[in-house]
């Protein structure tokens, strides 16, 4: 068991969900009828502050946040770095588009920003996945701050968007909550099969209460709701959200690291 | 084998252009000034974590009870101790100590330490306040004074101390005693009389080769000794000797860390170690393998010996007693008989039984009959004392004029090497250390009234502890000189903060290799600390300022002069200086005396190896290395209870440093002992005997017999484990003879155990 | 090939007895917790005899070190002279991506500092022509200092079983295996 990182948890949760609203939105704006100026701004402005506030928790995993405008000086080979420049980018679009999208709404920039989004769930992707812990060393962090940011991003944009687009936003949650599902109970049975330290991590996972919890609340819980309520609850959102912040807490504390094994074969 | 540390290590560090030189380089050039930024300035090194050169260093030993006695080099800057090494000069040390050595520095400044002389409101409270060291000597000296008012002698007034300290001027304490008058002394040894004994018998005097001269063997049997783990140091000639085509046999009931490094390892059934040496002398015999011309020259009694072993010992018997298979022996004793030179090395473990000395005998008779006594490379090693002839000026005290003693026989310890007094037959009443417990109890007339402990731990080494706990009840007065507040400062009313080797002056040797080292004051004692004749010093002058000529210690010493006044001729000559300032220079070694017996002249009362000894019969023993029987087993499973590497006793292991690597005890279990039991690996079990009883984790491995459970001697901070719970005071066969009293059986001790 | 430092594990020779790990705490004084150099008993399923056999680890000085490269503010360098990868500490921002990282968990979070740190390989005492701490203090020489450009790998694996196998990182470290002994136990007990 490693530490639950607390804030690296709410750091990446929140930033994937902004991620995910500023996405969902921008969907919302090119393939469907919601594109009304007002609702979108309110929605970036909310993604807006809840990035912030994933940045200013994230300042507490730092020993020294001072330093941290330094973080983007190892561009080179630091993903770390590369996360940091890509979350800069994306924050800059997002307030141009804060500012920009007063009377109308601007699908290219919108879509500008849901890439600059995507780059830093790739860019987070990458720094969540070294060589250490042989479980995640490979696309599953990706994949699974995908889901986040789907997830968040469709549930919460129910909030925003207009009762047109809803149907189309439940259709995205309710496919990304199933391929959430099945990738979330998967992934452990194929580490059970892996070497040592894959083994080892899918033992944690499966005996955690929180990788259940956000099974249950986060996942089936929703997904029953969405089908028996025939669409999504503005409030679902609280359910999906509790459930991520569970399973990457799994994700931190209970992937295992190569170190711990140590002595004994891989 | 170590090719690479030669050439590899001097090519890695050689560097043509190192940063350093081309910095001075640049710096000379004036060019660095020039640069911005500092361009050419190299990144600056971590924050307050970096070796920097520059420190003043001083010399000192390591005064533990340790085969290896290291030499250290301790490193200060500003006053404090910064780090130590290994004393670089001592081919023995060569440089490094152990994981306890280097541990020294946060023995030196933990927390935990004691600083001031406090006193106990209520044994065992925990209720301690600080007093001055006025008035904790006026406290003592009253209680004394009171005593000897009381019984007419000083007798009442106990002292128990043994190896927490090995400096020599440490016996400043046994001298502080002599100094008050007649008092009660308890000695002994719990450590290895038996052994010594037993040499005795056979040689005339324990005597081992050089430790560096195993090189030389082309056999090695490590017999009952654990090296890898208490003599660290030695490994390296072990493993040298092997190099050159030696084969190690070790023989152990557990399977140890040195047990993993030799070529063969037995697992004996513990305490038949007697039963094997006379089933391979007896093959050895057959085989006609026996050095007739040794044994014609330089012994008497083979014989009758050989004699012996033809009618009461078979290798098929001896198969049986030790479980060793008769293959076996009669490869290896043969093996044995043709190496020449073959040692044996004979452990203390070995014989901490009722039978241990005569264990012995046998050992060293094996190595007698081959022929290897007094040979470089051979030997029956076991230790020696060849080293300590010092003055033991600190010791010699002379009773106050008029004081009354004991009026009876009173016994020697092995490291006092005093004269017997010539004068009134007045004497130290001496009751053994191996039964404190029981002794103390039973001391009548006068009563044992006041105990002093030095360089001792007794509540966490002695046996018999819960019977020890009713012994310091019975105490009027308990003073603990430590620095921890161990498991016997505890239960003691006064206790008094004393110096580590690094705030003292004193001088070591060792009993195992020929070294000695001088040990320098190199900071100034933390606190109010005092080192054992600084106190001695101090309670004298307290005592003579309430009653005049009540102790004869000097009241103001010069503790520099006392290590200068331990040094004579004998010890100069021995090692070749002129004074102990050569010391200075790093450890000097023994320049003669380093092979034992090798003029044949041995000490025994024929001037022979006695394998027919006529004294050890006199004090009660077979005259012959007859076998002697085990104890029989008080319970289901035998319990070991060895030392560990992460300490020395009670030292150490309290450390937070050594917590890092070793957190908490275990009890060691075989897998199918503790399946019988339902006992997982890691859960809590409760350890159980006529003795008492002990709390502690499981850990299952066949490292230990089915038949055997063990666990290590240890004190732990903040932690009620205490081994000796299930060590009871049986005694050892020998050891009265120069050790003052028998030893204790302590690995002959039996338990069982249910999950808790 | 550059001049690479890296150390000789000597599993062979290794007794397991913590010298070194105690000799570089001797040296740098870490906090409680934080320990540059571990020895690893080697688990039954390697070495038959438990806690018999052992590997004293600390930093490996990579040939392309995982902390290097994932440390946003570039406090970590490797020198050119002999590959050392030291750490300084001064640029330490503590947000702990080196000791995520590192599959050896060479670094290790100082928690008074709030920064990371790790083994130094004694660099300050080989710039004095000293040797490492714990190199120097080892009573059996189960530790020594290598040069892989020089190495005579006769005898020696890089990826000793119970030591991560990372050819990306490719660690400078070069393992002697331990033998067994020969083992005569009671029978029938």
């Amino acid at each position: 068991m490693n530490s639950y990182e607390m804030p690296l948890v709410l750091f990446t949760v929140l930033g994937q969900s902004a991620i995910g609203l500023v996405a969902v939105s921008a969907f919302r704006q090119v393939a469907g009828p919601d594109a009304e100026p007002g609702r979108i701004r309110l929605e970036w402005l909310a993604a807006g502050l809840v990035l912030v506030a994933g940045l200013i928790a994230s300042v507490f995993h730092l020993g020294h946040p001072a330093g941290m405008v330094r973080a983007l000086s190892n561009l080179g080979t630091a993903w770390l770095s590369r996360e940091a420049l890509t979350i800069g980018i994306f924050l800059v679009l997002l307030a141009a588009g804060l500012i920009l999208m007063r009377e109308k709404t601007s699908p290219m920039l919108a879509v500008a920003t849901a890439a600059a989004g995507l780059l830093v769930i790739v860019t987070m992707g990458m720094t969540y996945s070294p060589p250490s812990f042989p479980a995640i060393n490979n696309a599953l962090p990706f994949v699974f701050f995908c889901l986040t940011a789907l997830l968040l991003g469709s549930s919460a944009g129910q909030v925003f968007a207009v009762k047109a687009s809803q149907p189309m936003l439940t259709r995205i949650l309710t496919v990304t909550l199933v391929v959430a599902l099945v990738i979330y109970l998967l992934v452990p049975c194929i580490w059970l099969s892996g070497g040592e330290i894959m083994k080892q991590t899918a033992g944690q996972w499966l005996a955690s209460p929180l990788y259940w919890g956000r099974i249950v609340i986060g996942l089936v819980l929703p997904l029953a709701l969405v089908k028996r309520l025939k669409g999504t609850p503005a409030w679902l959102w609280v359910l999906i959200l509790a459930g991520e912040l569970m399973g990457r807490a799994v994700f931190f504390a209970g992937t295992v690291h190569t170190a711990a094994n140590m002595g004994g074969m891989y | 084998m170590t090719q690479w540390k030669k050439t590899d290590i001097e090519q890695a560090m050689d560097c043509p252009m190192t940063r350093r030189r081309f910095m001075k380089w640049m710096t000379a050039a004036g060019v660095t000034a020039a640069m911005p930024c500092g361009f050419l300035v190299p990144g600056k090194a971590e924050a307050g974590i970096v070796y920097e050169g520059g420190y003043e260093t001083f010399r000192n030993a390591c005064p533990r009870n340790c085969y290896d006695t290291c030499g250290v080099v301790t490193y200060v800057k500003d006053g404090v101790i910064k780090f130590v090494e290994g004393a670089p000069e001592s081919t023995f040390t060569r440089g490094g100590l152990c994981v306890k050595g280097n541990a020294y520095l946060r023995k030196q400044y933990s927390p935990d330490r004691i600083k001031y002389p406090m006193v106990q409101q209520g044994r065992g409270s925990g209720n301690w306040k600080r007093i001055s060291w006025d008035e904790a000597l006026t406290r003592i000296s009253e209680k004394f004074i009171e005593m000897n008012e009381k019984d007419g002698s000083m007798l009442g007034l106990a002292m128990t101390k043994y190896s927490g300290n090995f400096g020599i001027t440490n016996y400043g304490v046994e001298g502080m005693f002599s100094s008050l008058g007649y008092t009660t002394r308890m000695v002994g040894t719990p450590c290895w009389p038996a052994g010594i004994d037993a040499q005795n018998y056979d040689m005339g005097n324990m005597w081992c080769n050089d430790p560096e001269d195993m090189v030389k063997a082309r056999y090695v049997i490590l017999w009952g000794v654990n090296p890898a783990w208490c003599s660290v140091h030695t490994m390296k000639y072990i493993y040298e000797a092997r190099q050159r085509g030696a084969k190690i046999v070790c023989i152990d009931p557990v399977l140890t860390q040195t047990a993993a490094k030799a070529d063969e390892y037995w697992q004996i059934n513990t305490s038949e170690d007697g039963a094997l040496a006379l089933g391979m002398a007896r093959h050895i015999l057959d085989k006609g393998l026996v050095d007739q011309d040794w044994v014609t020259q330089n012994a008497v009694g083979f014989d009758e010996f050989a004699g012996y072993l033809r009618s009461e010992v078979t290798v098929e018997w001896a198969s049986k007693k030790s479980g060793i298979p008769a293959e076996r022996i009669t490869r290896v004793a043969e093996e044995f008989a043709a190496a020449d030179p073959a040692t044996i090395w004979i452990g203390y473990g070995m014989q901490r039984h009722v039978n241990g000395g005569a264990s012995v005998r046998s050992i060293d008779a094996l190595v007698a009959m081959t022929g290897n006594v007094g040979k470089p490379g051979g030997g029956a090693r076991y230790g020696h004392l060849q080293t300590w002839g010092f003055n033991y000026h600190a010791m010699v005290q002379q009773p106050p004029e008029g004081a009354k003693g004991y009026l009876g026989p009173a016994a020697k310890g092995e490291f006092d090497f005093t004269e017997d007094s010539k004068g009134p037959a007045y004497a130290n009443r001496t009751l053994n250390i191996n039964k404190t417990a029981r002794e103390l109890l039973d001391a009548t007339d006068p009563p044992v009234r006041a105990l002093w402990v030095s360089c001792k731990n007794p509540l966490s080494q002695d046996f018999d502890r819960n019977l020890l706990i009713e012994a310091f009840k019975k105490m009027e007065m308990v003073v603990v000189v430590d620095q921890f507040f161990n498991q016997t400062v505890e239960q003691a009313d006064i206790v008094l903060p004393v110096t580590t080797l690094f705030e003292e002056w004193t001088v070591n040797a060792s009993y195992w290799h020929y070294w000695l080292s001088i040990n320098e004051q190199a900071v100034k004692p933390l606190y109010e600390a005092k080192s054992n004749i600084e106190i001695a010093a101090a309670l004298s002058k307290k005592m003579n300022e309430l009653k005049p000529g009540s102790c004869t210690f000097p009241a103001d010493i010069d503790t520099k002069e006392w290590m200068a006044k331990e040094f004579n001729k004998g010890v100069y000559d021995l090692f070749g200086i002129d004074s102990w300032e050569a010391l200075k220079n790093g450890p000097k070694k023994a320049r003669t005396n380093r092979l034992a017996w090798g003029d044949g002249k041995f000490g025994t009362p024929s001037g022979k190896y006695e394998f027919k000894s006529e004294l050890c019969a006199e004090h009660g023993f077979n005259a012959l290395p007859e076998y002697v029987a085990s104890r029989k087993p008080y319970d289901k499973l035998r319990l070991l209870t060895p030392h560990t590497k992460f300490g020395l006793h009670s030292q150490f292991i309290n450390l937070d440093w050594m917590e890092d690597f070793n957190p908490r005890p275990y009890v060691y279990i075989h897998p199918d002992t503790a399946r019988a039991r339902s006992i997982a690996d890691g859960d809590r079990v409760r350890v159980k005997n006529k003795t008492g009883e002990v709390l502690i984790t499981a850990s299952l491995t066949d490292n230990v017999p089915p038949d055997a459970i063990m666990m290590y001697e240890a004190w732990f901070k903040n932690n009620p484990y205490n081994c000796q719970n299930l060590v009871d005071d049986t005694s050892a066969d020998m050891g009265a003879y120069k050790a003052g009293a028998p030893g204790v059986a302590i690995h002959d001790q039996f338990a069982d155990l249910v999950k808790a | 090939m550059k001049k690479q430092l890296g150390f000789l594990v000597d599993a062979d020779r290794c007794i397991g007895c913590f010298t070194c790990a105690m000799a570089c705490k001797n040296q740098y004084h870490q906090e409680n917790g934080v320990i540059w150099r571990q020895v690893y008993p080697l688990k039954e399923e390697i070495y038959p005899h438990k806690e018999r056999a052992f590997y004293s680890l600390a930093c490996n000085h990579c040939e392309n070190p995982a902390c290097m490269n994932v440390c946003p503010v570039k406090a970590y360098y490797k020198r050119d002279e002999d590959g050392l990868v030291i750490h300084e500490q001064d640029k330490c921002i503590g947000c702990g991506n080196c000791i995520r990282s590192c599959p050896y968990g060479a670094p290790q979070y100082n928690p008074v500092l709030k920064k990371a740190e790790k083994c130094s390989f004694c660099h300050q005492r080989i710039d004095e022509g000293l040797t490492p701490m714990c190199v120097l203090s080892c009573p059996v020489d189960a530790i020594g200092v290598i040069d892989l450009s020089t190495l005579d790998t006769t005898g020696l694996v890089q990826y000793a079983p119970g030591f991560s196998r990372q050819p990306v990182l490719n660690p400078s470290v070069r393992f002697r295996l331990p033998r067994l002994p020969e083992v005569v136990r009671r029978k029938n007990i």
